[in-house]
C-alpha cells in the first residue's frame, strides 16, 4: 500500500480544507495510509543567506521525500493560495526541493460556490517552477464549494456525488503515483545546483 | 502628487527594492514617491488577527493618504512572494485600504521573464473582492537579468529602459486622475482631474527632452531650438518687430502677463519685476513649469476648471478679484483664451492689474463716485430692471 502524506494548505485553526484531507484519510484508509501534515507551526518565509532549512521544514520536507506521493488542499485568498502555502512552498523550494518529481493531487475547499478553482490554478502554475517541479495529476479537479455546509456532525462529506467524484479522482491518483514513480526512477531529474536557483536577489 | 512604493519582497537585498528607489529618486521632479518596506510584517494568520499592530496600521495609513501605490514584485515559483501575499491577504481582512486605490506593478527579475507570470498573478490577487484595487492596464513593466540592469549608483544603465519607465510612470499620473473620476461620488467631482496640469502630454510646439523643472529651462529650450533675439527682425500679424522691440513693448502692458500653452506648461511671463514687487509672484526660474508645479494642489481643481472654460469655448475670458491686497487695491486675476485663426485653444493668457488708479482716474475726469453698497444704488439698480421689463411687455 502506497504512504501519502495531505498537507493542509492554511495556518488557520478552522479549515475545511483540513476536514477535506480528515475524511479523506479516513475514507480511503483501505487504499493508503495517509498522514496528514500541518503548515501552521512553519516560520514566515524570509530567504535566509544559508539556505538551510528550520527544523519544522527539514521535518516536513523529509516526509514528503518519504512519502510515494502528496496530496495538496488549498483554500482561495483572494483569487489565489494563501501566503502561508505560498510560504511554505518557498521554503522547499529554497532548501532541500523534496517536491522535484513527487506525484501531487490537488484538492480545495472553499465557502462560496466557486471551491477554490483560482487558487487551484495558481497552485499548479506554481507547483511546474523548476525548483518545485512535482508531477501535478493532469486533469484532476477536484472543488468543494460551500464547504462550511458539505460535512455531516461526523466530518463526512454529506453528498454521495460529491463521495463519487472524489473516489474517481483518488483511484486516478493511486495509479498516477505507481506509474510516475516507475517513470522517474528510470528518468530522474537531477536536482537542480545551487547556484542556478532562478529568483536570487529578487 | 503622492504616491508609496511597496517592496514585494521581505528579502534584505532585493533588486525590486532598487528598483523603487531609483523610481523614488529619478522621477522625484514629477511624483513623490515613498518607498515602503514589508518586512516586520508578520505572516498573514487569520486565527491570530494583527491589524491591529503598529506594523500593518502604518502601512495602511501610508496607503490611505497617498494618491496611489505602486508594487514592485518579484517571481517566486511562478507567482508572487508569501510575504506580498501576505501583506495583501492582512489589507484585505479587516481593513481594506486599497479599495478603489489606483495601482501601477513593476517588478524585477533575475531571470528574462523579468516576473512576467508574478504580474499577472498579482493583478488576479488585487482583483478579489476583498481587495478591490484598481490596477492601471497595459504598461508591463518587467524588468529581466536585473543582476545587469543597475550602474553602481544604483542607476539604471539603460536609457530606453528609462523612458519607457517614464512613460508608463506619467500614464500612471494620468490614470490616478482618472480613477478619481470614477470614484467621486455624483455632484463632488474634483476637477483637477479634467485636466493634465502636470502637462505630461504634447503638443506640437512642445520643446521636448528638456526637463520642464530646470531652473535654465529658457537657456536650454533656445538653444535647443535656435530660437532667435535681440535686434534679429520677427514677422508679425501686422507688423516687423526686433525681439528686443517686441520685449520691450509687452513689458509695457500695464499688467502682468503669463502664458501657458494648451499643453498647461507655463512659457513665458512679462518679466520687469522681482517675485516680490509682483502681483502674482512669477520666479524666472519657474518658466518652463507645468501648471501644475506654479500652483499649491488645493488649487488644482480651481485651475482646471478655469482652464476647462476657455479650453471648451464656454468663456473667452474668466475673471477673478483678489482681496488679499488690502482695500487700497482692486486686482483682478483675468484668464483669457488664446485662440488661432480657427478658434481652436492654444493657451492662457493671464493678465494681473491692479485696477484702482483706472478707476479713480476715471471718476476724477468725469465727477462720478463709487456708491458702494448703499441702499440707494440698489434701488437704483432695481428700477433699471424695472425699465427693461417695461421693455419686454412692449415687446409683447
Amino acid at each position: 500500500m502506497n504512504n501519502f502524506i495531505g498537507i493542509v494548505g492554511t495556518n488557520s485553526d478552522n479549515s475545511t480544507n483540513r476536514m477535506l484531507l480528515q475524511f479523506i484519510q479516513k475514507h480511503f484508509a483501505d487504499k493508503a495510509n495517509i498522514q496528514l501534515c500541518e503548515i501552521k507551526d512553519l516560520p514566515a518565509f524570509n530567504k535566509p543567506e544559508d539556505r538551510k532549512a528550520p527544523d519544522k521544514v527539514q521535518q516536513l520536507s523529509d516526509k514528503i521525500t518519504e512519502a510515494d506521493g502528496v496530496i495538496i488542499s488549498t483554500p482561495e485568498y483572494n483569487h489565489s493560495v494563501p501566503a502561508a502555502l505560498k510560504s511554505t512552498l518557498e521554503w522547499l523550494s529554497y532548501t532541500n526541493q523534496p517536491l522535484i518529481d513527487k506525484p501531487v493531487m490537488i484538492t480545495g475547499a472553499s465557502y462560496g460556490r466557486l471551491g477554490s478553482s483560482r487558487s487551484q490554478t495558481h497552485l499548479r502554475q506554481m507547483l511546474d517552477a523548476p525548483e518545485l517541479k512535482a508531477r501535478i495529476m493532469p486533469s484532476s479537479e477536484f472543488l468543494l464549494g460551500f464547504s462550511l455546509q458539505a460535512f455531516d456532525e461526523e466530518g463526512n462529506l454529506k453528498h454521495q456525488n460529491k463521495i463519487e467524484e472524489l473516489e474517481q479522482i483518488f483511484d486516478d491518483f493511486v495509479q498516477f503515483v505507481d506509474i510516475t514513480n516507475q517513470l522517474v526512477k528510470t528518468n530522474h531529474s537531477p536536482k537542480k545546483q545551487t547556484k542556478s536557483f532562478s529568483w536570487e536577489d529578487n | 502628487m503622492k504616491i508609496v512604493g511597496i517592496v514585494g519582497s521581505n528579502a534584505d537585498f532585493s533588486y525590486n527594492r532598487l528598483l523603487l528607489k531609483f523610481i523614488a529618486k529619478h522621477f522625484n521632479q514629477i511624483v513623490d514617491v515613498e518607498v515602503l518596506d514589508i518586512q516586520d510584517i508578520p505572516l498573514f494568520n487569520q486565527s491570530n488577527d494583527q491589524t491591529n499592530s503598529e506594523p500593518i496600521q502604518r502601512l495602511n495609513r501610508k496607503i490611505m493618504g497617498a494618491d496611489g501605490v505602486i508594487i514592485a514584485t518579484p517571481e517566486y515559483n511562478h507567482t508572487i512572494p508569501s510575504a506580498l501575499q501576505s501583506v495583501l491577504e492582512w489589507l484585505s481582512f479587516k481593513i481594506h485600504p486599497l479599495d478603489g486605490k489606483p495601482i501601477m506593478i513593476v517588478g524585477a527579475s533575475y531571470d528574462v521573464q523579468g516576473s512576467s507570470r508574478s504580474q499577472l498573478h498579482l493583478r488576479q490577487v488585487l482583483d478579489a473582492p476583498g481587495v478591490n484595487a484598481v490596477v492601471m492596464p497595459g504598461n508591463e513593466f518587467l524588468l529581466g537579468e536585473v543582476h545587469r540592469a543597475f550602474d553602481e549608483n544604483d542607476n539604471l544603465k539603460d536609457k530606453e529602459t528609462i523612458q519607457f519607465l517614464e512613460t508608463c510612470l506619467k500614464k500612471f499620473i494620468r490614470f490616478i486622475n482618472v480613477v478619481n473620476v470614477m470614484d467621486s461620488p455624483e455632484g463632488m467631482k474634483d476637477l483637477s482631474s479634467t485636466e493634465d496640469l502636470h502637462a505630461t502630454g504634447k503638443i506640437e510646439t512642445t520643446i521636448e527632452d528638456i526637463d520642464m523643472l530646470a531652473d535654465d529651462w529658457v537657456e536650454q529650450a533656445s538653444d535647443k531650438t535656435k530660437a532667435v533675439e535681440g535686434d534679429t527682425y520677427v514677422k508679425l500679424d501686422r507688423g516687423v518687430l526686433t525681439v528686443n522691440q517686441l520685449n520691450y513693448f509687452l513689458k509695457s502692458m500695464p499688467a502682468e502677463l503669463t502664458f501657458a500653452d494648451s499643453n498647461n506648461q507655463f512659457l513665458y511671463y512679462n518679466y520687469k519685476y522681482e517675485d516680490e514687487d509682483m502681483l502674482a509672484a512669477r520666479r524666472p526660474e519657474q518658466v518652463g513649469n507645468p501648471l501644475a508645479n506654479c500652483h499649491p494642489e488645493r488649487a488644482f481643481s480651481s485651475v482646471a476648471w478655469v482652464i476647462q472654460q476657455l479650453r471648451n469655448g464656454k468663456e473667452d475670458v474668466v475673471r477673478t478679484h483678489v482681496p488679499t491686497h488690502g482695500p487700497d487695491k482692486f486686482v483682478v486675476h483675468s484668464y483669457q483664451a488664446v485662440r488661432d485663426e480657427d478658434g481652436n485653444y492654444v493657451g492662457i493668457n493671464e493678465y494681473v492689474k491692479d485696477i484702482k488708479p483706472i478707476i479713480d482716474w476715471y471718476l476724477e475726469q468725469t465727477g462720478q463716485q463709487l456708491t458702494g453698497g448703499e441702499v440707494d444704488a440698489v434701488s437704483g439698480a432695481t428700477s433699471k430692471v424695472d425699465t427693461v421689463s417695461g421693455a419686454t411687455v412692449k415687446d409683447n
